[in-house]
């Protein structure tokens, strides 16, 4: 750009000077002529003067600054003199023109092109705005789709089809892709459901065979022991096989079925359970009945789950207490300190403690079912009073309005 | 009683048969759809037991066709699947109970017998051992007609251990009946020997010394 005005600008120069000058030398042929008729004209100064010399001048071409009484300023004029010899009289004839001064010639032109570069520039943003515009539509498209895209979802993305080699490419991989991630991880959670079903036949065959051998007339009392702890070993896996496939069915939606289950009648019932059986204190105290609207059986497996780890970490036997306040249940049960790690307590498989009649498994389902059914589960320890307080909220699927 | 086990896993079917013949029943087996059809169609049965995924068909179908023909047999349906669809499915078809696999031969047993307590097929409300005496229906016992109180759970243990008489029970199969499928406690046994306690105190009170401990931590309900 900057080269290209300084060429235009020496260009336009040169062809200035060509013309000023064919100009001077027309004028001064003109003047000539005129002299030729008639030698008393003096010209026009300071264009054109005509004056009587002694002797003969060379032809001359020169610059000259003249004080201009019009424009009160002192211009440029370009400057061409010659003498003649008319009827024996030497004259010097001298015509002038005023030359365009170069700042202004370069003003113009750096103007000109300012203004050039300007319009293009706006020219080409608003074109380049509106063309890129509808070229990448289908690209933020696809990128907001690919943002709501859920590997647990059934549906494969369909993205919207671009005219442009790498987009249309581009769509046709990350089609593939996700299609391929969702049917992995499918795979994956049919997978853990099968492996789980098909280990119970097997172990049934080794729980009743055992059970055969205990039978037998012919066993030690060692024998025996060994005999039930493998009883109690194949429990353990049952009891992690059911729990793997709670996680994978609620994984896959398949407790569809709801119904309005009474938390209240629930708890209840469990609670009689849990002190019958192992002896322990629960104190349940309702200040409302709760309804929810939920599938049954995920319903037991939470509040079982929930007292059952109460149960566990209880410590000295204390007092367990269940309340019921507004759409909150709350679970209480002493302990010594607050757990090392809160944030891991519903993870799959974290143990606290190495208790070895834990699955690891009890308060991550808690947390699946309410993930399902959108019910805040928390949990906190108590300094002052040493307990630890698990919480669920109910509230999406509370039915009544207390 | 007669039974079918209509089973494909050898091993577990000839477990099942041996167990059950102690107390005199007869058992027949049958490995696939057709042999368990073709027996259900020949002979008469009290209880039947189906594995519904049978090698060569399903035993809901047995059920469908079982009910078809108005059989009066007693049919327990036993399956790898604990899921409740497919629960609801054979107890809607008319099977009278569901055991998910992997099962204690004594909580099948209980299962049996409870079947045969409910149904028309030759069992009645009230089960005798000698001087003990069950009402099942009023959940209540006797010993020498004299009613004793138990807990409910101190009557699920007698139960239990009357339907499995002469049969060693040990902690873990206990602890399973009494607490149910759905527990997450079946690993704390200090409870199970509470209850057996009581009810031995109990029934020991009465004169009744049936419960007896085997093996140091098993247990054995048998007249000496």
């Amino acid at each position: 750009m900057i080269l290209s005005a300084i060429i235009l600008f020496l260009y336009t120069k040169m062809l200035l000077k060509d013309q000023i000058e064919e100009e001077l030398y027309s004028n001064k042929d003109r003047l000539e002529k005129l002299l030729i008729k008639d030698q008393s004209i003096t010209g026009i100064p300071p264009i054109m003067m005509v004056e009587k010399v002694d002797h003969a001048e060379i032809i001359k071409l020169k610059d000259t600054l003249i004080y201009d009484p019009l424009q009160d300023e002192i211009e440029l004029f370009e400057q061409l003199s010659e003498t003649k010899i008319i009827n024996g009289q030497h004259f010097r004839i001298t015509v002038r023109a005023m030359v365009i001064e170069s700042e202004d010639i370069l003003f113009a032109i750096v103007f000109t092109f300012i203004g050039i570069i300007l319009l293009t520039f706006f020219f080409l943003f608003y074109l380049n705005k509106s063309r890129n515009e509808k070229l990448w539509r289908p690209f933020f498209k696809n990128l907001d789709k690919l943002k709501t895209f859920s590997i647990k979802s059934n549906e494969p993305l369909n993205f919207e089809d671009s005219e442009i080699l790498e987009f249309h490419e581009l769509n046709n991989e990350m089609e593939s892709l996700t299609v391929k991630i969702q049917k992995d991880y499918r795979n994956l959670k049919q997978f853990t459901e099968d492996v789980s079903h098909e280990m119970q036949t097997p172990l049934a065959i080794l729980q009743v065979k055992i059970e055969t051998l205990m039978n037998d007339v012919n066993i030690s009392e060692e024998q025996f022991n060994n005999f039930s702890s493998f009883q109690v070993d194949i429990s353990r896996l049952k009891q992690l096989n059911k729990k793997l496939i709670i996680l994978a069915k609620i994984d896959n939606n398949q407790f569809s079925t709801t119904e309005t289950i009474s938390i209240n009648k629930l708890l209840q019932e469990s609670i009689a359970n849990f002190v019958e059986l192992a002896g322990v204190d629960i104190q349940l105290e309702a200040s409302n009945e709760m309804n929810v609207i939920m599938d049954n059986s995920l319903a037991i497996i939470l509040c079982n789950n929930l007292l059952s780890n109460a149960v566990k970490h209880n410590k000295d036997s204390n007092q367990i207490i269940v309340k019921i306040e507004n759409s909150i249940m709350h679970i209480t049960n002493s302990g010594d300190e607050a757990l090392s790690h809160p944030d891991q307590l519903f993870d799959r498989f974290y143990k606290e403690s190495k208790k070895s009649d834990s699955t690891g498994l009890g308060l991550s389902i808690v947390k699946k079912i309410c993930n399902y059914y959108g019910f805040a589960p928390s949990y906190n320890f108590c300094e002052n009073e040493h307990q630890h307080n698990f919480q669920i909220d109910f509230n999406p699927q509370v039915l009544n309005n207390f | 009683m007669k039974y079918l086990i209509a089973e494909d896993e050898r091993e577990l079917q000839h477990s099942i048969a041996t167990y059950l013949s102690h107390d005199a029943n007869v058992c027949e087996t049958a490995s696939d759809y057709h042999e368990a059809s073709e027996k259900l169609e020949m002979y008469e049965y009290d209880v039947v037991m189906l594995d519904i995924n049978l090698v060569t068909g399903s035993g809901l179908d047995l059920l469908k066709k079982l009910k078809k023909q108005h059989k009066k047999c007693g049919v327990i349906i036993i399956s790898a699947n604990s899921s409740l669809d497919n629960k609801l499915e054979g107890l809607d078809l008319g099977a009278d109970d569901y055991i998910t696999k992997p099962f204690h031969l004594a909580e099948l047993n209980s299962r049996i017998k409870a079947v045969l307590r409910r149904g028309q097929f030759g069992g009645s409300d009230s089960i005798t051992f000698h001087e003990i005496r069950m009402d099942t229906l009023a959940r209540s016992a006797y010993v020498n007609d004299k009613p004793i109180t138990l807990t409910r759970k101190e009557y699920d243990l007698l139960l239990f251990f009357i339907t499995n008489q002469g049969r060693v029970l040990s902690k873990a199969i206990i602890a399973e009946h009494l607490w149910g499928d759905d527990s997450d406690m079946l690993y704390n046994f200090d409870f199970i020997y509470v209850h057996i306690n009581n009810l031995r105190k109990k029934l020991t009170i009465e004169g009744a010394k049936y419960i007896q401990t085997t093996y140091g931590s098993g247990y054995k309900f048998i007249a000496d």
